[in-house]
């Protein structure tokens, strides 16, 4: 179907047809990333699992889930939210839904051949910029580009004067994240190395991060809370706020990943001040949508987008608090290097930005769809095992990661670490395979939704009918 | 775009703009979302205050301050006196030598010390190499680290100095930076801006007429 579609014209193109694609096709990501996951996480629970074949090595396989949630999971969706929230954000239609399906198509080509060579072994070498150069070239011109020109012609040819706030994020943020992995690219195009190839590698990293993976799922709670709850946005005037202190926070830090490395002293201490003012943007942020919520804080507990939604929010308090707080030289000292890395950094893709995401997903698939999800149990049942999950995950990591600190702070022998966060490691592969169970059943019912889900009428919304039978 | 600044911190833009504003705000509709114009709460307000107080001075160069050659040359000085010899249990020896420094220390020095203090086996160990560069070191001992048993010149880039006719960096640890300062004028810069941009739109007690917030 959808090969028959990119070659049609576009006026024959069904409204929502690329929203479609784009949904299904993150959820599919999900499933496979996460799933991934907890392969990954069994082998470092259970060390004689699946061995003695190269390509199942944890080496091989890390960066082929990072990458499979990063670029197929969190940036589908949000190519999915843009398909839908841009348009409908500004009156009007998607500029080109042959564009977004021909992205949607590319992306995916792109990132099974991406994920495939990693797999192999084919790799830069340098963290979340993996890919090898001609795989980010197709990121670039198959997959940002041509995101970014839909969304914005899209904002171009809108109906309203102003532009609101989700969109302002959905623009600037495809803008900055194209000049961030074309720059990032570069050590391997220019043969950059030692501490310039660090440097760039974690600027690269910072900014995916810091401009794309939590700013625009920030931009979807923008859009999700007052769509559902019916309450106008709290205030247009902490949106400015959190945007333009975003820009100007979050986007200068880098070296604070690189405390403990030769750069200029000056340049450390100028990235942590801007690292602790990133909670001016999350406070700005948090505010905003839970004084939104004002009222209407019943749907918390009987509507799933809403508890999707609100959840990541309050996700984003910690995840604000470690972040600001662990590049400091002080904390940095101690975590650096250990699993509290790992808890934090799962904390924003699966945590805070994870969780606004999968509230638009089943928002915008329903409403494009116009079907009613299939079943209000099964999604209640995805939430709780993803939030349960990814508490046992989170957690588990970060006393790992807090006990690795002390060993390496006291000089404690490597394996007698290793022995002392065994339990962690399996409580942290029971949380990652609840996930990956949560996400299965996800599919399963938005398949089912797409097939059997009751028709919404004209005129309704999916949430307004949840309890209707 | 119409300024005015009889009252800055209430609102710049003039009475019509700021109607033509609140009217705007009513009437469009953004997929069925409109927007309040809310202030930030003042406990917020004082938070967001607290944050950037507590970014500089949690961040302040002078916390990650390393232990240097310097900082140790007391004990390297007096580690053969008399006296210590006369003791014979490591600990007492460190010990000793401990109040003999500390009573002469500044604040600075005794600081340093706390942060990075010596067992009497990491002085037999670090002793030779500041004998070395205190005999024949190129340049102050204040600009060698002492990392593990290894006593290494800084990578600290500082000013320009003159030492034995050549003109190199200092390698001194700063207790502030440039890039600290960077970050004074940066942030201040911020909160102009903002102010700028958030006192442009209509003063906080105009609320448009959308419902229910």
């Amino acid at each position: 179907m959808l090969l028959k579609l990119l070659f049609a014209k576009n006026e024959d193109i069904p409204v929502g047809s690329a929203t479609i694609f784009f949904g299904y096709s993150s959820i599919f990501w999900f499933v496979v990333g996460t799933g991934l996951g907890s392969f990954n996480a069994a082998k470092l629970a259970f060390p004689d699992w699946v061995t003695g074949t190269e390509l199942f090595a944890f080496g091989h396989m890390r960066q082929v889930h990072v990458l499979a949630v990063i670029l197929g999971w969190i940036s589908m969706a949000f190519a999915m939210t843009m398909m839908y929230m841009t348009p409908s954000l500004g009156n009007t239609k998607l500029w080109s839904e042959k564009l977004g399906l021909w992205n949607v198509f590319l992306w995916n080509i792109g990132l099974s051949l991406g994920l495939l060579l990693l797999w192999m072994g084919i790799t830069s070498g340098r963290e979340y910029s993996d890919l090898i150069w001609p795989i980010d070239l197709v990121v670039i011109f198959g997959v940002l580009l041509p995101l970014g020109i839909n969304v914005w012609m899209t904002i171009a040819h809108r109906k309203t004067q102003g532009i609101y706030i989700t969109n302002w994020f959905f623009g600037s943020m495809i803008f900055l994240t194209i000049i961030t992995v074309t720059i990032g690219q570069s050590p391997e195009l220019f043969n950059l190395t030692g501490l310039t190839e660090a440097y760039l590698t974690f600027w690269h990293a910072h900014n995916l991060l810091g401009l794309w993976i939590t700013p625009v799922a920030a931009a979807i709670a923008y859009y999700t809370i007052p769509k559902i709850t019916g309450n106008p946005l709290y205030s247009h005037r902490i949106g400015h706020l959190h945007f333009w202190s975003i820009i100007a926070f979050y986007s200068t830090p880098a070296s604070h990943h690189l405390m403990s490395a030769p750069l200029p002293e000056w340049l450390k201490s100028f990235a942590s001040v801007e690292g602790v003012l990133i909670l001016i943007p999350a406070v700005a942020f948090i505010a905003n949508i839970l004084l939104t919520m004002k009222g209407k804080w019943s749907l918390f507990v009987e509507n799933v987008e809403i508890k999707f939604s609100v959840t990541g929010v309050l996700l984003a308090i910690p995840l604000n608090m470690q972040g600001g707080f662990q590049q400091t030289r002080a904390i940095n000292w101690y975590v650096h290097g250990t699993g509290w890395i790992v808890a934090h950094a799962h904390l924003a893709l699966l945590g805070m930005s994870t969780f606004l995401e999968i509230a638009a997903v089943y928002f915008g698939l329903q409403a494009m769809l116009r079907r009613k999800l299939y079943s209000l149990a099964l999604a209640n049942l995805h939430y709780w095992f993803v939030i349960v999950g990814f508490c046992i995950y989170w957690i588990s990591m970060t006393i790992a990661g807090l006990i690795q600190g002390a060993g390496k702070i006291y000089e404690v022998p490597y394996i007698d670490v290793v022995i002392a966060e065994h339990p962690y490691m399996i409580a942290r592969w029971i949380g990652g395979t609840m996930v990956f169970t949560g996400n299965t059943i996800w599919l399963y019912n938005m398949w089912m939704t797409a097939r059997e889900g009751t028709i919404i009428p004209d005129g309704r919304y999916a949430h307004e009918m949840a309890y209707e039978r | 775009m119409g300024w005015k600044f009889d009252q800055p911190l209430y609102c710049l833009s003039d009475d019509k703009e700021q109607k033509e504003m609140i009217e705007h705000w009513e009437k469009e509709k953004h997929g069925g979302l409109s927007e309040g114009n809310n202030r930030l709460p003042m406990p917020l307000v004082l938070i967001m205050a607290l944050i950037i107080l507590t970014a500089f001075m949690i961040t302040m160069p002078i916390w990650g301050q390393r232990p240097t050659a310097d900082n140790f040359k007391e004990f390297v000085a007096n580690m053969n006196s008399p006296e210590v010899q006369q003791i014979a249990d490591p600990e007492k020896k460190i010990e000793y030598l401990y109040n003999l420094v500390y009573s002469g220390a500044d604040s600075r020095l005794q600081g340093a010390l706390e942060r990075h203090p010596i067992t009497w086996d990491d002085l037999l160990n670090i002793a030779p190499g500041i004998r070395e560069i205190q005999n024949g070191g190129l340049y102050p001992l204040s600009w060698y680290n002492v990392i593990g048993d290894r006593i290494v010149l800084a990578n600290f880039e500082g000013n320009y100095v003159e030492i034995g006719g050549k003109l190199v960096r200092e390698r001194l640890q700063p207790w502030w930076d440039k890039g600290y300062t960077i970050d004074v004028f940066y942030v201040t810069y911020f909160i102009i801006t903002m102010i700028i941009v958030i006192k442009q739109l209509p003063h906080f007690t105009r609320k448009p007429d959308i419902g229910r917030i």
